[in-house]
């Protein structure tokens, strides 16, 4: 076996027993509940991960420290593997409610957790939460049982931030490589110069915030545990809802307007964040992605407002504006609560086509790089704005002339505006392929005439941006599995910024000599 | 025995915000919501969760003003 592979087994296998202590700790939830059913489910899936991590960590303990492709393969397979190990719960839950053996007394059964059944949709699930989409196989989220509600929300609260993110801060020790890994999943900002100290305080921050925003979420009037888990997906922009309209389902402006500044927070990029609590409140209008995260909802929400209310959507103004900004900041911090549903729970549902559009337009642009966010991100769309601009004024200036391009406070020279514009344009490049190829694939799969191409480009960007609002196509029945696998490819990609999943696919591709 | 030498609130007070307040309301959230967990909504938990957040914004906005 070679340095390479134990690198790589040692780290996944540190992931997976982080993955563990997460699966032991959710067994609080059904000794709270009474759901003891709900027990030996997650002891199992526990287990699993925690028998095969440690057999990794032990077995390559004196593995060398991860290189750059090794980080991209770590972040990828990890991601997968977690998502895998993080559908357990779903599957054996849903399985000990359609087997009700005695012993477990007998829970019951129903069609929205009887489709867990099939692993599919348990890994459908899982990769949903994990990647901060949101998605999901469920047709009522009411009646999962609260273990199942509370797994949901906890895999996006932790997918907000990342999984290796987690695995740092719980198990790694400075020297061990943990950068690398850092950077692979697709973070690249340092608060501090340990990247130890840097996940440590990532992690006080999201747990304040979690803190601040549930006690907002329940003084607005939201029920308590209502207000824990919509807290914990709203701030990680992962959306799940345990509810069947997700926050329609209270139809309360105070509640809406509440989860606005919950979702903004969670669009803004961490090291921003902490030098906001240090008190440098200056980075909420210097920082160039800050500022552009409040231009840009704000004039997405203004764009918007003025087409519902111009196509008489909604009565009033008032109305307009509160679906439209709840809807615009959603959609572009890639939350992908839904407030303006329709009778048959549809997102956007009565919304016109140019409408869709925009919200579609916020899904693919996202928030700041650094935070929980998905879609292509704020700096990576102004670095192609300001580049464009830049390679076109060139034409007016001499040969001679020495140029230097400002993007938030750095002053680049020529090679570097080359490195930073060509990462810009192959992400966004990579991007607009899948995104093309997943809505000609869905266009082939899905029944003809019964979903409009603005709600297919809208379904694929929601998957593919990690947002979740959907169109009404994503669901245990409506969705082929082909789409259903196309989809747990667009999540994962989304997530990790598709670099890493395509440096994976190759390094296996290589090694099996499947082309070469 | 000092306050900080509990187990949790060492390590919190270790690896946390290094500023006494954020560290103080990272210790006090969760007992604040177990605490509404248990007596329910009432005009005091409802009060003592909005002088929580409330303080949160205000200590945020002191320390800007006061760098």
């Amino acid at each position: 076996m070679n340095e390479a592979t134990k690198t790589i087994g040692r780290d996944l296998g540190r992931m997976f027993q982080a993955l563990a202590g997460l699966l032991f700790v959710s067994i609080l939830i059904p000794l709270i509940w009474g759901e003891y059913y709900a027990i030996p489910s997650l002891l199992v899936s526990g287990l699993l991960p925690l028998a095969i991590g440690s057999l990794l960590t032990s077995r390559f303990r004196g593995a060398t420290k991860p290189g750059k492709l090794h980080g991209m393969i770590i972040a990828a397979l990890g991601w997968f593997c977690v998502a895998i190990f993080g559908a357990l719960p779903f599957f054996f839950i849903a399985w000990s409610a359609e087997l009700a053996p005695p012993i477990l007394g007998e829970p019951s059964q129903t069609p929205t957790l009887a489709a867990f059944t099939h692993p599919i949709n348990a890994l459908f699930e899982s990769m949903s939460g994990f990647t901060g989409t949101g998605l999901t196989m469920t047709d009522n989220e009411e009646v999962l049982p609260r273990t199942l509600q509370w797994w949901r929300s906890f895999i996006e609260w932790i997918g907000g931030v990342g999984v290796i993110v987690l695995t740092t801060a719980i198990l790694a020790r400075p020297g061990s490589g943990s950068l690398t890994l850092y950077e692979s999943e697709a973070r690249s900002e340092r608060i501090h110069p340990s990247i130890v100290s840097t996940v440590q305080t990532i992690w006080w921050i999201f747990i304040l915030f979690t803190f601040v925003s549930i006690l907002l979420l329940w003084i607005v009037g939201m029920p308590l545990w209502d207000a824990i888990n919509h807290a914990m997906t709203g701030l990680s922009t992962g959306g799940f809802s345990i509810k069947d309209h997700s926050i329609a389902t209270y139809d309360s402006a105070a509640i809406d307007f509440a989860l606005l500044p919950i979702m903004l927070l969670g669009s803004i990029a961490f090291p921003v964040h902490y030098l906001i609590l240090q008190g440098d409140l200056r980075n909420l209008y210097a920082d160039l992605q800050t500022r552009w995260v409040f231009i840009y909802m704000s004039l997405g929400t203004l764009v918007l407002t003025a087409l519902v209310y111009a196509g008489d959507t909604y009565d009033s103004l008032f109305t307009a504006f509160r679906y439209s900004s709840f809807q615009f900041v959603s959609a572009a911090t890639c939350a992908g609560f839904q407030t303006a549903v329709d009778a048959t729970n549809v997102a956007l549902g009565r919304w016109s086509a140019q409408a869709q559009l925009t919200v579609t337009f916020g899904m693919v642009i996202g928030g700041a790089a650094g935070s929980t966010v998905g879609g292509i991100k704020l700096i990576r769309a102004l670095t192609l704005l300001k580049g464009v601009r830049h390679r076109i004024s060139d034409v007016f200036y001499p040969e001679t002339a020495v140029r230097r391009l400002n993007i938030n406070g750095r002053r680049l020279n020529e090679r570097e505006i080359r490195q930073e514009f060509e990462e810009a344009a192959i992400i966004a490049m990579l991007w607009a392929t899948f995104l093309a190829i997943g809505i000609f694939i869905l266009l082939v799969i899905l029944p003809q005439g019964e979903y409009t191409l603005e709600n297919v480009i809208f379904e694929v960007a929601s998957a593919q941006g990690n947002v979740g609002l959907s169109a009404g196509i994503t669901g245990p029945e409506s969705l082929p599995t082909l789409g259903k696998l196309m989809f747990l490819f667009n999540m994962w990609i989304g997530r990790l910024e598709i670099i890493p999943v395509l440096v994976t696919l190759r390094a296996v591709f290589r090694r099996g000599g499947l082309y070469q | 025995m000092k306050l900080s030498d509990l187990p949790i609130v060492e390590e919190v007070f270790e690896s946390g915000a290094n500023d006494r307040v954020f560290d103080s309301l990272l210790l006090i959230g969760p007992v604040l919501i177990v605490g509404i967990a248990i007596v329910g909504r009432s005009l005091l938990t409802t009060g003592i969760a909005i002088a929580y957040v409330l303080f949160f914004v205000a200590y945020v906005v002191y320390r800007g003003i006061s760098n």
